[in-house]
């Protein structure tokens, strides 16, 4: 067995022990259905919306927040136009009548984490909540997370279960698959303690928290992020809700999505970075000893395992087309095919490859119950087709930036 | 918490096992299917054998009709050379089936000389071909594929692939007889009874060198 082989086993056996550990964590603490229940007091709760050049959507995500279910009074939504250059500030002006919204503009800075600074010194709500101008809530949602925080005096914020809006072209539904997925890793980074992002989409906070650690940061553009890494350096506790739908719109071309996966992965490199004392550290619990860990050995990894695959490919191609051209042999198809398993490579790399699309199939089942997500096979056969093609575009284009030091923008 | 780590380094340890332990009970299968087709190889041989001794001659039109024998020693090559890849070149079983083989294909050859001597319509077109996976023959891949859509085009070529460092004595009388000298370079092939020919050789050279293959009949039409 070469070198590169191993390499390959060894990333595979760090991301079936990942796999498994969570599936341990699933079965120790199934996350609870969802209950009629109402709260028994409705704290005061405000919706940052930053938002920059979302004209398109804008108006459909403010109507979904004046549809949720908690009273009128009690709910009142900022909106902030971040220095858009289409007409997101006109749009936003259409909702200014109504008595829950709040709208501003501000001078672009060039990232998302000064609107939502902006706009959280416009509140005293004691719950504060964002959500991108492109993503939509269901009408439970803030209903499922104030009950959360009731419940809970110790949790400190709260992460939604996000869900991919209207999923049409083939990068979509493979984006449908992936965020099934990560619903399912979500409530195990919960039951473990060690959620590590609170995303855009429907996050929210005690008011208090800011108090205690301070306001966004730029953080590489992934505020959402550094808040979680934060937190956790703090050892404040964060939940997630599952039973609290948003729906998010999705990059739908591939230049869109690898612009939007690098500025979160490069974020996750630059984060890593500024806390990397918590690597490994006990102190903070599974956050250090796990996830850290795991999220830059599969980020590494991942690339290995793509440059080793494609090193091979491009190797037995080129190597068939001097054959070819060396020996004379007319290419065509073979004159006839046997299909026998003995002509099959059932070396181990078959089987341990198997068992992890297994359980990764496995985590997205469980993850498509805990969200009551339907998948059929054309999602499936995008996630499981495109994904593994796809991810390493962004995982170097990152690297690369990182390595560099170059700074892109807050480019989605 | 801690033991939570430990369940899964085991049941991660545990799945892995187990994936070696499929992998080694598909190739003991691979080596059992290939051990039970050499048998029957060996029978058909020993069959043909006691026909044409008992007889003295034997139908000759169903020999020539019927290539029963070389397309199961084709598809014994082809299994051998998977279980090559998947256990390794020097794996004891490996090296086992290869002797073996290369006694059948000895046999086979040594049978279809006597035959076409006895059935003179016959005029069968057989390629002794001499390989090493020792490292010390660059251009083996390319000729073993050169003889592969030789065999595939002619399905009435007889290719007998023999490794030429394989300890087998029967093999080395074989070499000395058609004296074969691995020092003057591999591959090295013999066509029917003519003087061993060394290196690689082209598709197109090789057709130029075997021109009895024009007498073959060919399974696809010849570009």
């Amino acid at each position: 067995m070469d070198i590169g082989t191993v390499g390959v086993y060894c990333s595979f056996f760090l991301a079936l022990y990942f796999e498994v550990f969570l599936l341990i964590s699933f079965f120790e603490k199934k996350p609870a259905a969802k209950t009629s229940s109402r709260p028994a007091r409705y704290p005061m709760a405000a919706v940052l919306v930053p938002c920059w050049n979302k004209a398109a959507t804008l108006g459909p995500t403010i109507e979904s927040l004046l549809a949720l279910d908690y009273p009128k009074d009690k709910l009142s939504i900022v909106i902030i136009d971040d220095g858009s250059t289409d007409n997101t500030y006109e749009e936003a002006l259409k909702f200014a009548h109504h008595p829950q919204v709040t709208v501003f503009q501000k001078q672009n800075e060039g990232s998302k984490y000064s609107a939502l600074n902006y706009g959280l010194a416009k509140t005293e709500s004691e719950l504060v909540g964002c959500l991108d101008a492109d993503s939509f809530v269901a009408p439970d949602a803030l209903l499922e997370i104030v009950k959360h925080f009731e419940v809970d005096p110790q949790t400190m914020a709260v992460a939604p279960a996000m869900k991919v809006h209207r999923p049409h072209n083939v990068l979509e539904l493979m984006q449908t698959v992936e965020y099934t997925f990560g619903i399912f890793y979500k409530k195990m980074f919960d039951n473990i303690g060690a959620i590590s992002v609170l995303p855009g989409p429907f996050s929210f906070y005690r008011r208090s928290l800011f108090d205690q650690i301070g306001g966004f940061r730029k953080a590489y553009h992934t505020e959402d992020m550094e808040m979680a890494f934060r937190m956790q350096s703090h050892g404040l506790k964060i939940a997630n809700v599952h039973t609290a739908l948003v729906y998010t719109n999705v990059p739908s071309s591939l230049g869109a999505l690898v612009r939007q996966r690098t500025r979160w992965s490069r974020g996750f490199l630059e984060n890593s970075k500024d806390y990397s004392y918590m690597y490994f550290n006990p102190k903070y619990g599974h956050f250090g000893l796990l996830v850290l860990p795991f999220g830059l050995s599969a980020f590494l990894l991942a690339l290995y395992v793509a440059g080793f695959t494609l090193y091979n490919l491009l190797s037995l191609v080129l190597n068939k087309v001097f054959i070819l051209y060396a020996t004379g042999i007319p290419l065509g198809l073979p004159a006839s095919y046997k299909v026998d398993w003995l002509y099959l490579n059932t070396d181990m790399m078959l089987f341990v490859t198997a068992a992890v699309l297994m359980f990764t199939f496995v985590a997205i089942a469980i993850g498509s119950r805990i969200a009551e997500t339907r998948l059929g096979l054309k999602h499936l056969a995008a996630y499981f087709v495109l994904f593994g093609l796809v991810a390493p575009l962004w995982l170097a284009r990152a690297t690369w930036d990182t390595v560099l030091s170059r700074e892109r923008g807050w480019l989605v | 918490m801690n033991l939570k780590y430990l369940y899964a380094l085991i049941i991660t340890a545990a799945i892995f096992a187990t994936a070696f332990y499929i992998a080694n009970r598909f190739n003991q299968s691979r080596i059992a299917d290939i051990r039970a087709t050499q048998e029957a190889v060996s029978v058909d041989i020993l069959s043909l054998e006691t026909q044409f001794e008992l007889l003295g001659n034997l139908d000759c039109q169903a020999i020539s009709d019927n290539p029963v024998l070389s397309d199961e020693l084709n598809s014994l090559a082809s299994r051998l050379s998977v279980a090559e890849q998947n256990l390794g070149a020097n794996n004891a079983e490996v090296i086992s089936l290869k002797k073996q083989y290369s006694l059948l294909e000895i046999k086979d050859y040594i049978l279809m000389r006597e035959i076409s001597q006895k059935c003179t319509k016959l005029k069968p077109v057989y390629i002794l071909y001499f390989y090493s996976n020792s490292g010390d023959c660059a251009d083996c891949n390319k000729m073993g594929d050169v003889l592969t859509y030789l065999r595939q085009t002619y399905p009435g070529l007889r290719v007998y692939s023999f490794d030429y460092h394989l300890d087998l004595s029967a093999l080395r009388t074989l070499v000395t007889l058609r004296k074969i000298d691995g020092a003057k370079g591999l591959p090295a092939f013999v066509v029917n009874n003519k003087a061993p020919v060394y290196g690689f050789k082209t598709l197109q050279e090789m057709q130029k060198l075997i021109p009895e293959l024009k007498t073959l009949a060919t399974s696809t039409p010849i570009q």
